[in-house]
């Protein structure tokens, strides 16, 4: 619930506040999104399987979050940036499609 | 069955209001996924080249570089072209304005066009009609020798004949004038003494031309007929002929 209210809270606030994404921060932040849905799809799949643990969420949000800006960082210095993101991108969408195959079993049998 | 229904009692008591210390810190991330989210699509909408990584400027820089560098080749062979075409019509313009100075002398040697230009004014008075055809022919001859570029022959108060190469002189066959004394035919065109030759060329050559012992003033005055030779400054001529157009001759391949 808490949840579910701070997501809603969030885009309410990024719609209102209209911030401008500092330059450093630009190639990472897709991929850290992308992540971050990734560890939400893994939490949400933990709470129906009933294994869901708020620390457990936290740590893998957050290390996933770090992890995918630090492959991005290090494909930027090696010059397959832009290729290493499509990677990471694959990689964190087959997880995404994963999880919601199984939230989706468990909730539907389907 | 019993899987299915833990599934959704879980969603359902994880949606009940409670908060607690454990879950408020993934309500903060989940609320700063919504708004990096949010930010993001953003800055994808209105983003342009400052979005984008080295690489992909790099990229791009090289497909406009390599872009204008067609475009510069295509536009230095349309230049050429261009000044191709150019240069064939200035070309084509110089050749037609010889053609037409050409045809403007050609016109004045063949009668067609009117002439102006220095030369002398010849009139003979033949009062006793001695004066023949072969004494206009030769005098004609004598001043073709002289340098004259167009010459008209007239009667001084009647009709006006310009003079080309085929012009001929006859003397009258029909019985209007009695002996024929005082008539010639110049060109089909019947003059009555006195005559005058309008004569342009170097007047003072001309005029020598005429003078000389034995030329045509003489032979004038031996027949009691009485040249006057007046130089001058500006003759025009306006007499013109109609350029014949041959029935078989056609011009010839060089």
């Amino acid at each position: 619930m808490i949840a579910a209210i701070g997501l809603v809270l969030g885009i309410v606030a990024g719609i209102f506040l209209e911030p401008t994404v500092p330059t450093w921060l630009q190639p990472y932040l897709p991929i850290a999104v992308v992540a971050a849905l990734d560890a939400v799809f893994g939490g949400l799949r933990a709470l129906l399987d009933g294994i869901f643990d708020d620390r457990v969420f936290v740590v893998s949000f957050v290390a996933n979050v770090l992890v995918a800006a630090l492959i991005v960082y290090l494909g930027d210095q090696l010059g397959v940036g832009t290729q290493l993101s499509t990677g990471v991108v694959v990689v964190l969408g087959i997880r995404i499609f994963s999880n919601a195959a199984a939230i989706r079993r468990q909730l539907f049998r389907a | 069955m019993t899987g299915q229904r833990t599934a959704w009692t879980r969603l359902r008591s994880a949606m009940r209001p409670h908060a607690s210390r454990g879950n408020l810190l993934p309500g903060l991330l989940c609320a700063l996924l919504g708004f990096a989210v949010v930010v993001q699509v953003r800055s994808t909408q209105d983003a342009g080249l400052d979005g984008l990584r080295q690489s992909d400027l790099v990229r791009i820089l090289d497909d406009v570089t390599e872009r204008s560098d067609r475009l510069r080749t295509e536009a230095r062979d349309l230049e050429e072209t261009r000044a191709r075409v150019t240069n064939g019509s200035t070309g084509s313009r110089a050749a037609l304005d010889e053609a037409q100075a050409r045809a403007r002398v050609l016109g004045i040697l063949a009668g067609t066009l009117p002439a102006t230009g220095p030369g002398i004014e010849l009139t003979i008075s033949d009062p006793d009609g001695k004066v023949g055809p072969e004494v206009l022919l030769d005098t004609l001859q004598e001043l073709r020798d002289a340098g004259a570029e167009a010459v008209e022959i007239s009667s001084l108060a009647g009709p006006a004949v310009r003079v080309v190469a085929a012009t001929s002189f006859e003397a009258p066959t029909d019985s209007g004038g009695g002996d024929g004394a005082g008539r010639v035919v110049v060109d089909g065109t019947e003059l009555t003494s006195p005559y005058r030759f309008l004569v342009i060329g170097d007047s003072r050559t001309l005029a020598a031309a005429l003078d000389i012992p034995g030329g045509v003033l003489d032979v004038l005055r031996q027949d009691d007929a009485q040249g006057v030779v007046t130089q001058r400054d500006r003759v025009t001529i306006t007499s013109l002929r109609a350029a014949p157009s041959p029935r078989y001759a056609r011009p010839a391949d060089d």
